[in-house]
Formats: structure tokens, sequence, C-alpha cells
């Protein structure tokens, strides 16, 4: 019974600090990424399988030399992290009413959701770490120190760009339901333009669609971060756009986003 | 507005010309109330009446058109994050992070409101509810008794002089109502006011001090409620619906109507 319940006289009920906020929300964030399987799934199995698969067969030199094959697992993972997994669950904490009960916490707004974001991001960063590792350990494909430095800080800003997308989706798409085929609609074509950029097999058009769309443009990133190819005038356009979709993005997911079903 | 603890005025909660709108719907109009220190006030109304969009602005989750709400003296639009500090929330629909364990989800919810919880604290409180034994499950594993007496629990895990309770007991049975009845008294003898929205007559008058009638967004009346019944049992629209000796039902149907209000 609450009989034994400290009386509030003297008791000062006070508001804690943003930071004390952040770091509560840390912790059950993470806890909440590390038992989703689905999270998982999409944040290391996907980019390892597709780094393993790429280099079986004979024909496997078709399809790309090492960097891409180390870069289409990167895309492709932070494609599933951040504009699949990410609104997704976000979609789906706001169909419930996770949210909101959040939001009548004394916890600043804000601290919500920048916690998801740096979960994601970290996941990010083990994701790239680990792609590497593997790429280099178990598939023989190695880079100067350097570039892996480069790679994983390109993985970062793609990261960005992939989560400004999933707000964005999760701004302007209301129900998890729809969230979630609308999601898998967009998976295919966000990671099949990233592999024609360099490509003109499917026309000019294509290749020029390719080239500046959001993977396209982390594909030559990250390119030019393993030195496959030399930092060029195109890499600092790919750069400035990479920034540009993450703003844009961000803004309309912002703009529009609601923290309850309602 | 100071640091300093708000001075004990003797009224918990004030709501002054509190006016909500959705678009052009106005939700709440022109709601004013008070509610004193160590006081259980009741708000009763049929669906759509105003009732979760009173207690939504009071929790920061809707912004009002206009009027003004202090808890404790301290300004709700002014000060959110020192207002949310003093109450503690039970949503209508209560959900939360689904991969949590139960032991978790209270470590989570005392630490946004600054409250440090060891694991012996947790366990204890869990105790208190019965609800030790389901600490390493996950909220969702929970029957619906369970879910109220925890969503109960992290109302008020920070000892909040003034505690808000959406329609806490819907959808229980009648034992697991009495209980969360106890519970509510133990809250209020501790020294805590509650405002609760509910739809049951009997609850009204088993456990509320006080109680107001709204509909179309604007409270009624307002009075205790044996003082309701004396006050409005010789009024005609209350007279034509009562079988036998008014109720408080009889007035609540007599004052709202008929009609269905979905």
């Amino acid at each position: 019974m609450t009989d034994d319940v400290v009386p509030l006289q003297g008791r000062s009920v006070a508001a804690p600090t943003w930071s004390s906020s952040l770091k509560v929300l840390l912790r059950a964030d993470t806890t909440t990424q590390l038992r989703t399987s689905l999270s998982l799934v999409l944040t290391f199995a996907l980019p390892l399988i597709l780094l393993v698969a790429t280099g079986l067969g004979k024909n496997s030199a078709v399809l790309g030399g090492p960097a891409f094959r180390i870069s289409l697992a990167l895309t492709v993972g932070l494609v599933s992290i951040g504009t699949v997994g990410y609104s997704l669950a976000i979609a789906r904490d706001r169909d419930t009413g996770v949210f909101q009960r959040l939001r009548v916490t004394p916890a600043p707004t804000w601290t919500i959701m920048v916690s998801r974001w740096i979960v994601q991001l970290g996941a990010v960063l083990v994701m790239a770490i680990v792609v590497l590792v593997v790429a280099a350990v178990f598939v023989g494909i190695t880079l100067r120190p350097h570039n892996y430095l480069f790679t994983v800080l390109v993985a970062l800003l793609g990261s960005a760009v992939f989560l400004s997308i999933g707000q964005a989706i999760v701004g302007l798409i209301a129900s998890a339901d729809t969230l979630n085929a609308a999601g898998r609609l967009l998976y295919v074509p966000l990671i099949g333009l990233s592999l024609f950029g360099d490509s003109d097999r499917l026309g000019t058009t294509v290749e020029l669609v390719s080239r500046w769309s959001p993977g396209g443009c982390l594909e030559t990133l990250l390119s030019a971060a393993m030195g496959a190819t030399a930092w060029s005038g195109q890499s600092w356009g790919a750069l400035f756009a990479s920034f540009g979709y993450t703003v844009v993005f961000a803004v309309i997911g912002i703009r529009w986003f609601r923290w309850g079903a309602r | 507005m100071t640091s300093e603890a708000p001075p004990v005025t003797g009224l918990a909660l004030q709501v002054k010309d509190l006016r909500v709108s959705y678009g052009p719907k106005r939700a709440v109009d022109g709601v004013s109330l008070d509610i004193n220190e160590g006081e259980i006030f009741g708000l009763l109304g049929p669906n759509g009446a105003g009732k979760t969009s009173t207690l939504s602005a009071i929790e920061g989750l809707l912004k009002p058109t206009s009027g003004s709400i202090l808890i404790r003296q301290v300004d709700v639009r002014a000060h959110p994050g020192k207002a949310k500090a003093l109450i503690g929330v039970q949503l209508q629909s209560t959900s939360f992070q689904s991969e949590l364990k139960i032991s978790e989800i209270v470590k989570l919810y005392a630490g946004l409101y600054g409250v440090p919880l060891t694991k012996p604290a947790i366990f204890d409180s869990l105790t208190e509810i019965h609800l030790s034994d389901e600490a390493s499950r996950r909220f969702s594993q929970l029957s619906g008794g369970q879910q109220k007496r925890l969503a109960l629990l992290i109302a008020t895990v920070h000892d909040p002089p003034l505690v808000l309770l959406d329609e806490p007991t819907s959808g229980l049975d009648p034992q697991a109502r009495r209980q969360l009845w106890d519970r509510i008294e133990g809250i209020r003898k501790s020294g805590r006011s509650i405002l609760l929205t509910t739809h049951s007559m009997e609850e009204a008058q088993s456990v509320c001090d006080r109680v107001a009638i709204m509909d179309a967004g604007k409270i009624l009346t307002v009075d205790t409620p044996a003082g309701l019944i004396e006050k409005h049992k010789k009024d005609p629209n209350v007279l034509a619906v009562a079988r036998g000796q008014v109720t408080l039902e009889d007035v609540f149907i007599g004052l709202t109507g008929r009609e269905l209000h979905d």
C-alpha cells in the first residue's frame, strides 16, 4: 500500500538537468537497440552477407573492385539503419504512445530525439568498423590507415543523410504500417541508384540521377575515402550535396513530425 | 520565477480560462478550476467533452490557444520543465519501450525525474505494487491491472505534489479497480493532490472530494458528489432521466443529455 510513501512536506521537486535526462535516455535507447533483433540483422547481417556474397562466383569481378564491395556493404547498412530501421522504430513508438509518455516528464523534448540519433550513429560506427574488419580479416580487402579513418567519417556523414531521410519519412507518414510499406519501396531505389553512379549501362540520364542521388553521392565519397579514386571536383560536389540532403530532409522531418498518433 | 521551491499556497493547480483548439474545432472552451492540496478532483464528461484535452494542456502535451495553468504557482507555459517536475502523469493509454524490462522502465522514468533508484529500491517499489515477480518481464506481458499499477507507480516515482490520472481504472475488473482506488487514496494520504478523469460515477463518488462535469469543452458544474446531487436534484432535465432517487449519474445525464457523444 502507499501509506508508507514519503510525505511531501519539506521535499523540493526540481527538474533534472538536460544532460542527466540525455544520459538516462541514452542508456534506455541503447538497451532497446541491442535487444531488437531486426535492428541487429539490419545493422550487421545484411552488410556482411553482401560483402562476402559479392566476392563469390567466377564473375564477381564484374560487380566491382574491393572498394566497391565495401562501399556497397556500407551503403546497404546505412540505408537499412537510417531509413528503414530508424523510421520504423520511431513510427512504432509514436503509434504506441511511448513518446507522449516521455514528453510528460521534465526531460527536454529535443533530448528524446537526440538520444535516438546518437544511438543510431553509434550503430553506424560499429557497423562500419565491423564491415572494415571483416573485409580485412576474412575477405582480404585492406586499406591504408588514413583511408580507414576517412571511410568511417564518410560513413557517419552518410548516416546523417539517411537518418534525415528516415526522419522526413516518419514526419510525412503518420502510421507505422504505411511507413513500413513506404520504407520497403524506398529501400530498392535508394540502394539501386547508388549502384549505377559510375555506369552508363542504363543510359546517361539514369547515370546522372544516380550519381547525384543520396546513395550515389555516398558511393562517390566512399570511393574517394578508400583511395580507390582521387578526390576531385565531383567529390566536393558529392560532399556538398550530402550536406544539402541532410539539411533539407531534416528540416522536412522536423517541421512535419508529430509526437503523437492523433 | 526563482529556482527556489515554489511557495505553498494551498492550491496545487490553478487553471484559468483555458482554451484548446484542434484547427477550427474548440475542444476546451474557457475551463477554469482550482485544485486544493491533498484533494482528489474528478473530471466527469461524455466522450469528446474535453477532459483529456484539458489534462493534455496541463501536462504540456498540447499548447493552449489561451488561458493560464499554474502548478503550485509555476506557470506551465513559461517553465515547462519545472512544471513537469511537479506532476506525475498516467496517460489514458500508457505504453513503455517494448524491449525494456519492467525494472528498467522504472529506473528510466525515475532517472528522468532526477530520482536515482538502486536495484533494491526498484525491487521494493515493485514489491509494493505486487510486481516484484514480474521485474524481468516486458510491459506488454503484464495484465491490464498490472499495467495500470505500474503506470501509477511510475506516475508517483518522484513524489510529485500533483498527480494527473486519465481514466485510471478503465478496463479493469472490480477487484483491480478497488485496489487502484486504495492506491489513489494512499497517494492523497501522503499529501499529494490528484486530478482524475473518469466515466465511472461510482469511482467519482467513492474516490473524489470534488467533481466537475464537463461537456462540449466547458465545465457545467463543480461540487462534491453529494453537493452536485443536492444542487441539481430539482432540475427538470435531471428529474426527467431519474429512476427513483436522484443519483450522480442522473445529474450527469440530465446535464449532458441522453444522446451519444461519439
